[in-house]
């Protein structure tokens, strides 16, 4: 395989396979991924707050939810997905469409990961916080919108970061079920020709593409979380200035 | 200072892992003959595990029988001197189990001598793969799903046609549709293995399971059926790495020979082929 990555005719085929093979495959991954990051945020946020939050029922919501996902393998679950859940809505000829797939299995799977992350997150953040913030008459949604959650964001920056860049790599699990992503691409391409090297190496170039930017994305927010808050600062200097008089 | 020791392990780390996966890579010995499989005392051929009468893994786990796995251990007999029946009583073949996708990759990295694995002869593969002549020529079947209704390649306009990763299905429906002025457009998606497209077409996620018939015949039930269409005439053969030629040319001249005096009709009659 690997004598084959030198073969100058091979990636001449390449290339010529990206526009019908790659670029799509490239583009539903790309799309799947956002789609299905938002939705992973937006559980992640429902459910982690639903792990604090004071009420029995709702802890319990979350625990199982949490627990089934994270317990469960995400392949098992596409597939579920892709052949029982369409005779459990309503008889077999139903099909779900490959994008909305894609979405709710990883989106659903990685939302759990995301879930503990913020549990985990807001955990952190000093009992101390949010009784002060309740003596001071903030409600419960105002205590975690002003006190709670801008400092919790700064402890998960990265771990959520993690979550994300894991989620984009899972999206390669629609090949299992003809997906029409990357991977599914990348496969039958590959298998048609022979020239995995090319195949292979190419599509991890274009996954790549995706996970640098998050990642570097997500370094930057880590250090500038680092970066000491303006009010804090400004007190420090009024304080340094006083020492100094 | 502390930073360039630290540049200077990581360099050397990196350097070590890449050598490490080059001699990982190369290290299969695909072109060293017959000498390296004589004296290495087994044959390695990489064959089905899920085609009846091909190749099926036996269930307690003992190995694999069919057509397939018998062809190869007459390859083996020819490398240690002796028949196809003693390389079988003397265990001369270690078999691997393949998949379409697999199957290629297998015999470039050296991994297997040969892959005798319904592998269809085509002119792209023969660009990378040396080819025996064909041992068995089979055709493309449509299984379709009783109560759904398609009786006719007519019947498939719109429908999704599941056929195998590498395989050659699609290429000759379109031709069959060329040839034959079907109007139907039906679309096509990938699988990697057939109990994953058998899986896709029980579930009704896909219209019609469309590979060679010799392996669909497996898969043939009392909900679906073969439609009456066989198109796509293709041959199977040995493959092996390009560059051992002692053993490609062994092979090549053991399948003709087999051919000729009708000891392959023979074994494929003891199939049910």
């Amino acid at each position: 395989m690997l004598k084959g990555l030198f073969n100058v005719n091979r990636w001449q085929r390449l290339l010529e396979a990206l526009p019908e093979y790659y670029i799509p495959g490239f583009l539903m991954t790309l799309r799947t991924a956002l789609c299905a990051l938002i939705l992973a945020l937006i559980l992640g946020v429902i459910f982690g707050m639903f792990s604090t939050s004071r009420s029995k029922i709702l802890r319990a919501i979350s625990r199982v939810y949490i627990e089934f996902f994270q317990n469960t393998p995400l392949a098992l679950q596409v597939v579920f997905y892709y052949s029982c859940l369409p005779i459990l809505l309503g008889g077999g000829g139903m099909r779900i469409p490959k994008f909305v797939l894609g979405v709710m299995g990883v989106g659903i799977y990685t939302g759990a990961y995301m879930s503990e992350v913020i549990r985990t997150g807001i955990e952190a953040i000093p009992k101390g916080q949010t009784e002060a913030a309740y003596s001071q008459g903030f409600s419960y949604m105002q205590t975690m919108r002003y006190i709670i959650f801008p400092q919790t964001i700064k402890i998960i920056m990265p771990p959520l970061a993690n979550q994300a860049l894991n989620l984009v790599k899972n999206t390669s699990i629609l090949a299992m079920v003809a997906g029409m992503d990357l991977m599914y691409f990348t496969d039958s391409w590959g298998s048609n020709t022979g020239y995995f090297a090319q195949a292979y190496f190419t599509s991890a170039l274009f996954y790549f593409i995706i996970c640098y930017p998050i990642a570097r994305l997500a370094r930057y927010l880590e250090i500038r979380a680092m970066r000491q808050p303006v009010g804090k600062r400004l007190l420090e200097e009024v304080n340094a200035d006083g020492g100094a008089n | 200072m502390k930073r360039s020791v630290f540049k200077r392990i990581a360099a050397m780390t990196l350097a070590g892992l890449m050598a490490m996966s080059l001699s990982a890579c190369s290290g299969g010995g695909s072109s060293d003959g017959l000498a390296a499989i004589k004296e290495r005392g087994v044959l390695k051929v990489g064959v089905k595990a899920d085609v009846p009468k091909f190749s099926l893994q036996k269930t307690d786990g003992s190995g694999y029988e069919g057509f397939e796995d018998d062809l190869a251990y007459e390859i083996a007999g020819r490398i240690f001197d002796m028949t196809g029946e003693e390389a079988k009583a003397e265990d001369k073949v270690e078999f691997q189990a393949v998949n379409a996708k697999t199957r290629g990759p297998l015999v470039e990295n050296g991994e297997v001598d040969c892959v005798i694995a319904t592998f269809t002869i085509t002119p792209e593969r023969k660009e990378t793969y040396n080819f025996s002549p064909a041992y068995y020529t089979d055709a493309v079947g449509l299984l379709v799903l009783k109560d759904s209704g398609i009786k006719d390649v007519e019947d498939l306009d719109g429908k999704i046609i599941g056929v195998a990763q590498s395989s050659t299905s699609q290429a000759e429906f379109e031709k069959y549709k060329e040839e034959n002025g079907v109007k139907a457009t039906p679309t096509f998606q990938e699988f990697a293995t057939y109990p994953e497209l058998a899986q896709a077409l029980a579930a009704k996620q896909i219209d019609v399971f469309s590979v060679d018939g010799a392996i669909l015949a497996g898969y043939v039930n009392d909900t679906n059926e073969l439609l009456d269409v066989r198109y796509g005439e293709q041959e199977y053969g040995i493959c092996s790495n390009k560059e051992n030629e002692e053993l490609s040319e062994l092979i090549n001249t053991t399948v003709q020979e087999m051919l000729d005096d009708g000891s392959m009709d023979a074994l494929l009659e003891k199939w049910g082929l």
